[in-house]
């Protein structure tokens, strides 16, 4: 009996031992037996980034930390507020800035309960004027040189026309599609080195038109105020290419070993002793961010003054490899 | 008479339904007629590639054995996708994407993977797939967003074979990882064409990305390059590969485990080497050199004939792709009936209108010189595509990076072909048109804008761009 107990007993560890061996499976690397697991990758979230836009502090506003909040856009560091018509909403936000340095702020359409007898879209998008690979120096050559290369689908509709938006200076043009019957209205105004563009459209010209009317409300910053470029108080003021020529005492370049052939834009704000107070990379890996500031500590700049007091400055540099530039004429026609 | 008044109603609105119904656009689907996809761009042959293309066509047909085989097919494994290239690249015709029946659902206990089974997300009809595991899992079986994986993760074995000998490996954990969230398809990408998107130098793609630039649509984009020499790389769903013959020698040996020239070693799984804590140290030796002739198990052939034997398989792949034309575009279909040139042309004006057309550019531009056949040389590249990669956002993201894509960056698919394609975007998710366009918005996408400017325009001109889309 004792007998029939043991071997019934070495048959079981046997049959379990096979039935172990078959089924046991690894955890780690690419196996896992946890079909119940506590942590999951959470859904609709990029964790894993390619070139992306970052700062060294989180407290110095950048461009693309504009937002819609209770129906209205507002964007700190151009000093942008924008109240949405009633019903419109972000719905969704829009990408991280580019290589070339283009910025979607928000794109806005009409809520579910909007009524109307066709829908519209507003895209709030700026261009970084250190970073243009276009032949165009401020906003109004952007709307030129846009104009100047439409595409032979559309047609000109308004040609770049100076108006004032919020007390403020834009440039306004319009172009349609015939085919798709879809027109655009497109007003952009130069704030802080940026070519910022509010882009309409719609089938519905009477809608645009209110559209329009409604941008009318909108809080930009007066021509002659710090945040339109021209600097002072908390705002610095931007100059292009400062970071060249004499204006760098002591410049060490950044070593870049991961990651070397793609553009990395970079916007800094030097401090009125000329060191580098703050870094806006609009798009770089992480390597290449850390390579950047570590080399910044090492830069050093002319004070730049004005009325003979220094002041902050704004610039870009452009590291890795740049955009190639286009052609075209950007010009008044 | 009151329930008269109620059938009269009740008629009314199923009449309004049905109105609506036929209203609403409508994916021409599949379009079955033979456009001739598949052939040679081969016209004129002075240096007499012709052979090569035609035996690359047939090597791209043989089926791999793991050994013995009787035509010489060895190297398969030990961890494969599939056992032959054209099982997977067959729609419409060879060298094409995944077919309407899944060769991958018939594997698992057949002859091909006796021990193993079939992954949860293959299906009889459904997209031939491959699986990647966006994250590495730890040694106690929990997913670690810390540790990025994103490497093939081979559905099948060679367990059991009566060609491979011992070797036993366990299956990647597809359950655990759909239960984790970790895990994203690919499916395969078709190569009518490519030796011409190959042949576009670094210069015209340049150019094309400024001048798209400039367009009110949001739309920016940039390029994949090359590591070593930071050139513009162009294959695959997020441009990681350079050149075909690098694509063909990594997919031979990823997706079918036959190590090679450009890829000399079998191939682990991204974690069977040790990364998350599974222990392990690579491949267990009873499966490795399973032809038992060395490495790399596909070489040149020196002393074969005709010449085109001589060269390694990888070679051979690489010079099908290469000279297989651009599919061609044709007429479309819809609910039976013929739609007609001007609804197509008229659907291709409204894809440039509305914006589709600054990253699905139908002509990115002409290819350089080319040394191989005049047919390469100075022609359009009539891809729909500007080769670059372009923030997709959280909806068709799947946290892979490959180069410099990040995890929501995919290269504009080339859209020439669309039209007898079954299965649409990187994953294959879904066979619809429209579908397929309105995943292209959200959060963090360049081409929400656009897809706003479809969504605005009417139903019928929704519809003739759909008509368009099936003509290509």
């Amino acid at each position: 009996m004792r007998c029939v107990v043991l071997r019934f007993l070495g048959l079981g560890l046997f049959v379990s031992f096979l039935a172990w061996g078959q089924s046991a499976q690894r955890n780690g690397g690419d196996f896992s037996n946890d079909t119940h697991p506590v942590t999951k990758v959470p859904t609709g979230v990029i964790l894993v980034k390619g070139a992306w836009s970052s700062a060294s502090d989180s407290v110095t506003p950048v461009p693309e930390d504009g937002s819609v909040t209770n129906n209205v856009f507002r964007d700190q560091y151009f000093g942008m507020t924008y109240a949405l018509p009633r019903d419109w909403t972000e719905k969704y936000k829009g990408p991280p800035p580019s290589d070339s340095g283009r910025y979607v702020l928000a794109q806005i359409t009409p809520g579910d309960s909007f009524k109307g007898p066709a829908r519209a879209s507003i895209l709030i998008t700026a261009q970084d004027m250190f970073f243009t690979p276009l032949p165009a120096t401020n906003a109004q050559e952007l709307i030129n040189y846009t104009k100047n290369n439409l595409q032979a689908d559309y047609k000109l509709e308004l040609p770049p026309t100076q108006t004032r938006i919020g007390g403020r200076p834009f440039t306004f043009f319009a172009y349609w599609s015939p085919v798709a019957e879809l027109h655009w209205y497109v007003a952009a105004s130069e704030i802080r080195c940026h070519a910022v563009e509010i882009v309409l459209s719609s089938r519905d010209t009477k809608l645009l038109e209110s559209l329009m009317l409604d941008m009318s409300k909108m809080e930009v910053p007066a021509e002659a105020s710090p945040t339109a470029g021209t600097g002072g108080g908390d705002v610095p003021v931007c100059i292009k290419d400062y970071a060249s020529g004499e204006n760098v005492i002591a410049r060490v370049d950044p070593v870049f070993t991961e990651h070397r052939f793609n553009p990395v834009p970079v916007r800094i704000i030097i401090d009125k002793e000329g060191k580098v107070k703050h870094i806006h990379f609009l798009s770089a890996f992480p390597d290449q961010a850390k390579a950047i500031t570590d080399a910044f500590k090492q830069w050093k700049f002319k004070p730049y003054l004005r009325d003979r007091k220094p002041v902050e400055v704004e610039t870009g540099i452009m590291f890795g490899r740049g955009l190639r530039p286009a052609t075209g004429n950007a010009s008044v026609e | 008479m009151i329930k008269t008044a109620k059938r009269a109603t009740v008629f009314a609105l199923a009449m309004l339904f049905l109105a609506g119904m036929a209203l609403a656009q409508t994916d021409p689907g599949v379009q079955s007629a033979s456009r001739g996809t598949g052939a040679t761009i081969i016209t004129t042959d002075p240096n007499g590639f012709l052979p090569f293309f035609q035996d690359g066509q047939n090597r791209f047909n043989d089926i791999e054995s793991v050994s013995n085989s009787p035509s010489n097919n060895n190297g398969l494994g030990p961890r494969f996708n599939s056992n032959q290239c054209s099982s997977c690249h067959s729609q419409p015709a060879v060298g094409g994407t995944g077919a309407a029946v899944n060769p991958q659902f018939s594997f698992a206990g057949s002859p091909v993977a006796p021990k193993d089974s079939t992954p949860y997300f293959i299906t009889a009809n459904g997209p031939t797939r491959e699986a990647r595991f966006p994250f590495f899992f730890n040694a106690n079986g929990g997913v670690n967003t810390g540790n990025p994986n994103g490497g093939v993760e081979d559905l099948f074995t060679v367990s059991g074979r009566s060609d491979a000998g011992s070797c036993s490996l366990q299956q990647p954990s597809f359950n655990a990882a759909e239960q984790a969230n970790d895990i994203i398809f690919r499916i395969p990408t078709p190569v009518f064409g490519a030796g011409l998107i190959e042949n576009l130098d670094d210069s015209t793609l340049l150019k094309n990305q400024v001048n798209n630039l400039n367009n009110n649509f949001g739309i920016a984009g940039a390029f994949n390059h090359n590591g070593n020499d930071g050139t513009i790389s162009r294959f695959g769903w997020k441009a990681q590969n350079k050149s075909l013959h690098i694509f063909a020698g990594e997919a031979y040996n990823v997706e079918m485990g036959v190590s090679n020239e450009l890829f000399p070693q079998d191939r682990p799984l991204p974690g069977e080497d040790g990364n998350g804590g599974s222990g392990l140290t690579g491949l267990p030796s009873n499966c490795l050199n399973l032809t038992g002739t060395g490495y790399p198990e596909d070489t040149s052939n020196p002393t074969s004939t005709p010449q085109a034997a001589v060269l390694d398989d990888v070679s051979a792949f690489a010079n099908f792709m290469r000279f297989l034309a651009p599919p061609p575009t044709g007429g479309v279909v819809l609910n039976g009936q013929q739609v007609s040139a001007s609804t197509i042309a008229a659907g291709a004006s409204l894809f440039t209108a509305i914006g589709c057309a600054t990253c699905h550019n139908s002509t990115p531009g002409t290819t350089q010189v080319s040394n191989f056949v005049p047919a390469l040389s100075g022609a359009p590249v009539n891809a729909f595509s500007d080769i670059e990669i372009h923030h997709m956002g959280t909806g068709l993201a799947d946290n892979v990076s490959q180069g410099g894509a990040g995890g929501d960056q995919f290269r504009t698919a080339p859209l020439w072909g669309l039209g007898q394609r079954i299965f649409l975007l990187h994953d294959g998710r879904t066979t619809n048109l429209n579908a397929a366009i309105e995943a292209h918005q959200g959060h963090g996408s360049e081409a929400t804008n656009v897809e706003e400017n479809f969504d605005n325009l009417s139903q019928q001109q929704q519809q003739e761009i759909l008509d368009f889309l099936r003509s290509l």
